[in-house]
């Protein structure tokens, strides 16, 4: 049962002096040693077998399930796949979203003029791409958004774009979550009629 | 009376009387499209289906006469079912632009989509392709695609403004609405037609894609256009307005409001002054209130005082409310003892409808406090004459109605002035002659009453906050105290100042700030 609680039998605190502590101690230096030796080993023949990664010259290979900074899918034509629908900035529990919708002659005709992403507020919820209808906003992996200068943690439209190519394990971790939620609906009984509000 | 029974629960009725319009105002809530309270019946979006004990079938509410004895089922399974099957076939060919669609939380589709309407759709068939974006006339634009034909816009065009621009073409499942061939949608009424459009079809090109209608924080309030005082709602988001829909208010303007006074609201936003001035040698400076408000007492006295008042002369205006023009007559009467006053109306064009020729919507409230000298048509003829024959040396003018009313040769006689005093809301060409500059807020940051012209007194409150600016009213008093009158109040509070219009202006006697309400009261004239 999710949120439930558990109660767990607290240990008898040990007594003062454990006779077996020292042997404790010599099996903890023991793994510790064991790993030294390994990557002593391994630096010698040049198979480095450490888990330490080099930031910010290597990265980590992430989850897709990892919600780093919201970005902004980029369609191949260079638009935003936005259309200034504003529910993400709805949907902000911390309102770091700020949008000024605006006309524009394609087919699509609403499409976001400004678009600011407030970072030094964002808390990385990912509700925002939750409630895109556009799949037009979707957290990225990226989490370098340290700036010398407060004005540099607002991040604008041109900041955010980036190609949909390069959001394609997002995008299909999204989706995959949509088709276990319709699943489920489907399987549900349907909703009671004009209950009314 | 009919005594008739729905859902259970026993109802009396004017006989003859329809069913839907019953049921609502007794707060029932029952779906419906093409229904609107001041427009003719049309039946035909099906929606307000009920259940008639005896009729053989459904029927819609909206075109059923009450009836003695009537049994009514509005929210069974089986009429539960039959709205559903009516939804699923408006949204048959309806896209899904709610996105991209300003109507989008104020939606009549998406709000019975959302109670009745089920997950799926079961049409194979492509929805069908229509004309989008349609320029149908100057401050309206029309996309077919989303129109659900209910024709409460076709109605509002032959019944109310009578100008028939709109009609449904063709036939059957190739309907659509468009404007007449060779017309356009232009009448002064055009975008009640996008108010009343249940969907997303009829738009006010001045909202369009602006904001999203949730961000709107709604007031109740009065237009300042004309001194009809239709009832509106003012919506402001991002310390801006953003819109004004008018508000249904049977004694004034049922549901509607003119294009004009709904597009009239630039003036709030835009250009404001914010600063008092003042004028020093190199010309207009930027001071404290406390400075500027010295000044104006310094400058406005030595005239009250040292020519018995016949040098000095004020211009009222017609946009202050009540509460204000209670304490400017105060200080008019006490403090600067002005040999002339009167009341600036702006006169502009009128419809037998909603649109009044007066030009601001306190006009009738500034004249029952007696502070017109004569009729508008007059434009201020005695001070002009006061001024050009250099009897009137000072002149404490607030709004900007004066400069319009005078037109080209406003320049040369506020010119002649020793002692200019100013204070209105927006940058204007009077700021470069005046000695002192008072910045006055405008309707949409006021808490007040306005008077219509009909005799009835109505709220506006406050939509946006002014900060650190404080209120026409809150200046008079201060430059009052600083002129040593005696001040009617020691901080300006709108509801204790409309007390004291009660208890001394005699058409007045018997109102009261609580009992206002949202709709308003007649005074004792009206």
């Amino acid at each position: 049962m999710p949120g439930g609680v558990l109660t767990v039998a607290r240990r008898p605190r040990p007594r003062v002096v454990d006779p077996l502590g020292p042997i404790a101690i010599l099996r903890g230096l023991a793994v510790t040693g064991r790993h030294f030796l390994r990557n002593l080993w391994g630096f010698v023949r040049g198979t480095p077998r450490i888990f330490t990664i080099q930031y910010p010259e290597e990265s980590q290979r992430l989850s897709p399930a990892f919600r780093g900074m919201p970005v902004l899918v980029q369609m191949p034509d260079g638009k935003e796949r936005c259309v200034a629908c504003g529910l993400c900035e709805w949907a902000c529990p911390v309102d770091c979203i700020t949008i000024y919708p605006a006309e524009t002659a394609d087919e699509i005709e609403r499409y976001p003029e400004l678009f600011d992403i407030d970072m030094s507020r964002c808390m990385f919820c990912g509700l925002c791409e939750e409630a895109c209808p556009e799949e037009a906003i979707v957290m990225s992996q990226r989490v370098d958004i340290a700036t010398t200068d407060w004005r540099g943690s607002v991040w604008h439209k041109r900041d955010l774009l980036v190609p949909g190519s390069e959001l394609g394990t997002r995008l299909a971790h999204i989706r995959r979550g949509y088709e276990r939620a319709g699943a489920r609906l489907a399987s549900e009984q349907p909703v009671a009629q004009g209950q009314g509000r | 009376m009919a005594r008739i029974t729905v859902d259970g629960v026993l109802l009396e009725a004017p006989d003859d009387s329809m069913l839907l319009p019953t049921l609502l105002d007794r707060g029932w809530q029952i779906p419906h499209y093409c229904y609107h309270p001041k427009l003719s019946i049309d039946g035909s979006c099906r929606m307000c289906l009920v259940k008639v004990e005896g009729m053989p079938k459904l029927t819609i509410a909206c075109n059923t006469p009450v009836r003695d004895g009537m049994v009514v089922d509005t929210r069974g399974p089986e009429v539960a079912k039959a709205r559903q099957g009516v939804l699923e076939l408006l949204l048959l060919n309806h896209p899904l632009d709610c996105p991209i669609c300003d109507q989008a939380g104020e939606c009549y589709l998406q709000d019975y989509a959302f109670e009745y309407g089920t997950r799926e759709a079961r049409t194979k068939e492509p929805r069908r392709k229509l004309l989008k974006r349609v320029d149908v006339g100057p401050r309206v634009v029309l996309d077919q695609e989303r129109c659900i034909l209910c024709r409460r816009c076709v109605r509002f065009c032959s019944e109310i403004t009578r100008t028939r621009e709109l009609g449904v073409f063709n036939m059957g499942d190739r309907s659509v609405v468009d404007v007449l061939p060779g017309t356009a949608l232009a009448n002064d009424y055009s975008v009640c037609t996008a108010d009343i459009c249940p969907v997303g079809a009829l738009l006010s090109k001045d909202f369009h894609h602006a904001l999203r209608v949730w961000f709107l924080d709604e007031s109740e309030s009065v237009c300042p256009g004309c001194t009809n005082g239709c009832n509106i709602k003012v919506g402001v988001a991002r310390r801006r307005v953003y819109r004004l829909l008018p508000r249904r208010n049977d004694h004034v303007n049922d549901t509607w409001m003119c294009d004009e006074g709904r597009l009239g609201y630039g003036f709030v936003n835009d250009a404001r002054l914010r600063e008092p001035r003042v004028r020093r040698d190199e010309g207009l400076a930027v001071v404290s209130w406390a400075e500027a408000l010295d000044e104006a007492a310094r400058r406005l006295g030595r005239l009250a005082h040292g020519h018995g008042g016949a040098a000095l002369a004020a211009i009222v205006s017609p946009h202050l409310t009540n509460e204000e023009l209670f304490v400017l007559r105060h200080l008019i009467a006490g403090g600067l003892r002005t040999a002339e006053h009167d009341l600036a109306v702006r006169i502009g064009s009128a419809d037998g409808f909603l649109m009044k020729a007066e030009k601001a919507a306190n006009a009738r409230g500034a004249r029952d406090l007696g502070l017109a000298a004569g009729p508008a048509e007059q434009g201020l003829g005695g001070i002009r004459a006061g001024i050009e024959a250099g009897r009137i040396r000072g002149l404490f003018v607030t709004g900007t109605d004066a400069w319009e009313i005078w037109g080209a040769d406003s320049p040369q006689i506020f010119g002649r002035l020793e002692t200019l005093v100013v204070q209105f809301a927006n940058a204007h060409p009077l700021v470069d002659l005046a000695h002192v500059v008072l910045p006055g807020l405008t309707f949409a940051e006021k808490e007040g009453t306005f008077t219509n012209v009909a005799g009835r007194v109505q709220r506006v409150r406050r939509a946006l906050d002014p900060a650190q600016q404080p209120t026409d009213g809150e200046i008079f008093l201060q430059i009052g105290r600083r002129l040593g009158i005696e001040v009617p109040a020691e901080a300006f509070e709108p509801a204790r100042i409309f007390r004291d219009i009660v208890a001394t202006v005699p058409a007045y006697r018997g109102l009261s700030w609580e009992t206002l309400g949202s709709l308003g009261a007649p005074t004792a004239e009206a």
